[in-house]
């Protein structure tokens, strides 16, 4: 009796687990997960292994700003950061490890008693926004552009077009940001590159009113212009290749035999078609929405997760630099993640394959 | 209506092709893939152009629904559309005129119909996609009327509507498209080579579809194919097409049991076997002929067995030879009797 009973449940446990290590979804999320445990540990260990350490840093910048002597300065840094990097690494690793399946991901070494917790939840929010607004913009712009290019094949706007996107595309975006300041902001004047600082002017209150939204786009104006420029043409001569070869299909020569109009035909037949590799694209751009900050975010001083982590390099601030590239980890992850889920979604083929 | 008793005055000409001529410009100059082609499609009759590949079939019927690829020019002729005692140019349409003209009143349905469907939309929903683009707005009435046509090419409606085209066989996407193509219930269905890419069985089902669809809805049809067996199956009349010419055309008995030209003789004699694409190997000698420079005087001298000096210098009109048959041949009087070539 109880061997039949153990008989049967033994094959459905069985079976069930091997449902789930077969499940799509669950596959992924695993595989997510590994990839974040690994590069934590990664992290752990390289943001260890640049010259200097948080201590030394301060003591040194605390010798050159109070001229202290270097054991006043090395005291005053060591009490005021409370860390014990003497400890063997894998007792700090595991430390870290445990308190990070806890969600705390510790205090900042230089800001005594802030948690990184509270730094991300401060400054990543700017970069998400300006970050965000920018690759929205770029999208949109790069996928109408580039199908405007593809139906106008190889006239005179086309060539432009295609000119001005590989151009912007090849420019690294800290240039185009110096050329912003110095030629417009600077030499022309245009605009005010002084008070354009940071991600919102002293004394504005965040809350749902026009001012605080009009305030924060001014400030951000400038790093979206950059992320903008420097990310359109790509979606652009994406779009246009993708457009090109999907006006090649012989669905869309029948969808013409069928009498539909040039509009529908534009947007069901050949837009959606055309830009389905483009959202894979996106959603891993997304991921990289920090990563892609950091040296235009110092460059206009706008206070976003990347000019945070800029700081924290320079300042050895071990908890903080893991704490922002744990951020920037999941997020390209998880937007992998998205990414494959959304072309199921987006792509009927795809969709009735994985089920 | 049938034309195979030779009662040509009582039927009407729903579309005349007057001169046709197309032409792509190609490094070494132009190809001409359609040279002055003229004929006519009667009301209700199937007519079928056989050809060989390359013969300018496909170019033939795009440039009937003005679909020609972009490098694709018409330097002359003209596409006589009738309906309700009117007539139209189709190559002057506007393009709203066009747009109304085309799947309305003259469905064509492509060779390699299997990437025909938007692959992100339902079958339904491209039903209703074409029905809509004719002001057809009662999506619940052309559901139905979808339903009807897809029983009758003998699918499940139920199973097929609901369907994304990839999740349907290729013979089945081909009976869609059929479907498809009689929403509208047009005047004139185009069908491009409907079986090329199916099995034996397959086309042969889709042969059946054809005929009894016809049978019910009346349409005229110009069928393309290479396959004269085929042809035989469906038309009522045969046009042989050579060189981007209409070399022969008559009622289907007369085109098998008295071709008068050598080329749809070579046709006719080809010997059965399994596979449509070797019979025309082992049928007729030579190649096909360069449409940028075709041969002096008749196209097919190079190959034909009867071939004389006037054939190499003359280019022979299209006269007629018999009772509604035509060809275009100098010595179609001692083509009578079937000699192999
Ligand atoms: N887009 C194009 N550009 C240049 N030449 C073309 C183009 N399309 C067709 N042609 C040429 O026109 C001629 C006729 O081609 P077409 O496709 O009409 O032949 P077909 O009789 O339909 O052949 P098949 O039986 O293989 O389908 C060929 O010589 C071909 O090379
Ligand atoms: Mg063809």
């Amino acid at each position: 009796m109880t061997q039949t009973t153990a008989r049967t449940s033994g094959p459905s446990v069985l079976m069930r687990l091997r449902a789930i290590a077969t499940s799509f979804l669950a596959r992924r999320i695993l595989k997510a997960l590994a990839t974040i445990f690994i590069v934590v540990s990664l992290t752990f260990g390289l943001v260890r292994l640049m010259p200097g350490n948080p201590i030394e840093t301060y003591t040194f910048e605390l010798m050159s700003q109070y001229n202290m002597s270097y054991q006043e300065a090395r005291d005053q840094a060591a009490a005021l950061m409370d860390v014990n990097l003497d400890a063997p690494l894998y007792q700090q690793y595991f430390e870290y490890l445990g308190k990070l399946l806890k969600g705390d991901l510790g205090n900042s070494y230089r800001s005594k008693g802030t948690s990184v917790v509270s730094y991300i939840k401060q400054f990543l929010p700017w970069t998400v926004f300006s970050v965000g607004t920018s690759l929205l913009i770029s999208f949109t712009l790069g996928v109408t552009l580039g199908m405007l290019m593809a139906y106008r094949r190889e006239s005179w706007l086309d060539h432009i077009l295609s000119t001005i996107a590989s151009l912007a595309s090849a420019i690294p975006n800290y240039l185009i940001a110096i050329m912003l300041i110095v030629v417009f902001g600077v030499q022309l004047k245009w605009f005010n590159v002084t008070k354009m600082r940071g991600s919102l002017s002293p004394g504005m209150t965040p809350g749902f009113t026009w001012e605080f939204f009009a305030d924060a786009f001014y400030h951000a104006a400038l790093p979206i212009t950059v992320y903008v420029l420097t990310t359109v043409g790509t979606w652009m001569l994406s779009m246009k290749s993708s457009t090109v070869q999907t006006l090649e299909e012989d669905y869309v020569t029948v969808a013409r035999a069928r009498g539909l109009s040039d509009g529908r035909i534009m947007t069901s037949y050949v837009g959606r078609n055309a830009s389905l590799p483009l959202f894979t694209q996106l959603a891993i751009s997304i991921g990289f929405v920090v990563g892609g900050s950091i040296l235009i975010e110092q460059m206009f001083v706008y206070q976003g997760i990347g000019q945070q982590l800029f700081k924290a390099i320079n300042a050895r601030d071990y908890a903080v630099m893991q704490g922002i590239f744990l951020v920037i980890t999941i997020s390209v992850v998880v937007a992998n993640l998205i990414a494959d889920l959304l072309y199921g979604v987006l792509d009927p083929r795809i969709r009735s394959g994985k089920e | 209506m049938t034309i195979n008793d030779g009662l040509l005055v009582m039927t009407k000409t729903v579309l005349e092709v007057d001169n046709l001529s197309v032409e792509f410009p190609a490094r070494r100059g132009l190809v001409k893939a359609v040279r002055n082609v003229s004929f006519q499609l009667y009301e209700g009759e199937a007519l079928a152009l056989i050809g060989e590949s390359g013969s300018g079939k496909t170019t033939l019927g795009l440039s009937l629904v003005r679909l020609l690829p972009k490098t694709a020019r018409i330097r002359e002729g003209r596409i006589l559309y009738r309906k309700d005692g009117e007539e139209q140019d189709v190559l002057l349409l506007s393009r709203e005129g066009l747009r109304a003209f085309r799947w309305r009143e003259c469905a064509m349905v492509f060779q390699g119909a299997q990437n025909a469907f938007n692959p992100v939309l339902r079958i339904e929903d491209q039903f209703i996609d074409t029905a809509r683009a004719h002001g057809i707005r009662d999506k619940d009435k052309v559901r139905a009327e979808a339903r009807e046509l897809l029983r009758r090419v003998h699918l499940d409606p139920d199973r097929v509507l609901k369907s994304f085209p990839h999740e349907l066989s290729g013979g089945m996407r081909q009976r869609v498209l059929i479907a498809l193509g009689l929403l509208l219930k047009p005047q004139i269905v185009i069908l491009d080579e409907p079986t090329t890419a199916l099995d034996i069985l397959t086309q042969r089902s889709v042969i059946e579809v054809l005929r009894s669809v016809r049978d019910e809805f009346k349409f005229s049809l110009i069928f393309i194919s290479h396959d004269l067996s085929l042809a035989a199956e469906l038309a009522d009349r045969v046009a042989t097409v050579y060189a981007g010419k209409i070399v022969e055309i008559g009622n289907v008995f007369d085109i098998f049991e008295k071709p008068r030209h050598p080329y749809t003789q070579g046709l006719t004699q080809t010997v059965p076997t399994v596979t449509g694409e070797l019979r025309e190997l082992i049928s007729i000698p030579g190649s096909p002929p360069d449409l940028i420079e075709p041969p002096k005087g008749c196209a097919f001298n190079p190959r034909c067995p009867y071939a004389s000096e006037r054939c190499r210098q003359e280019q022979p009109p299209l006269e007629e030879v018999g009772d509604g048959q035509f060809a275009a041949c100098w010595n179609w009087r001692e083509i009578t009797e079937r000699k192999p070539l």
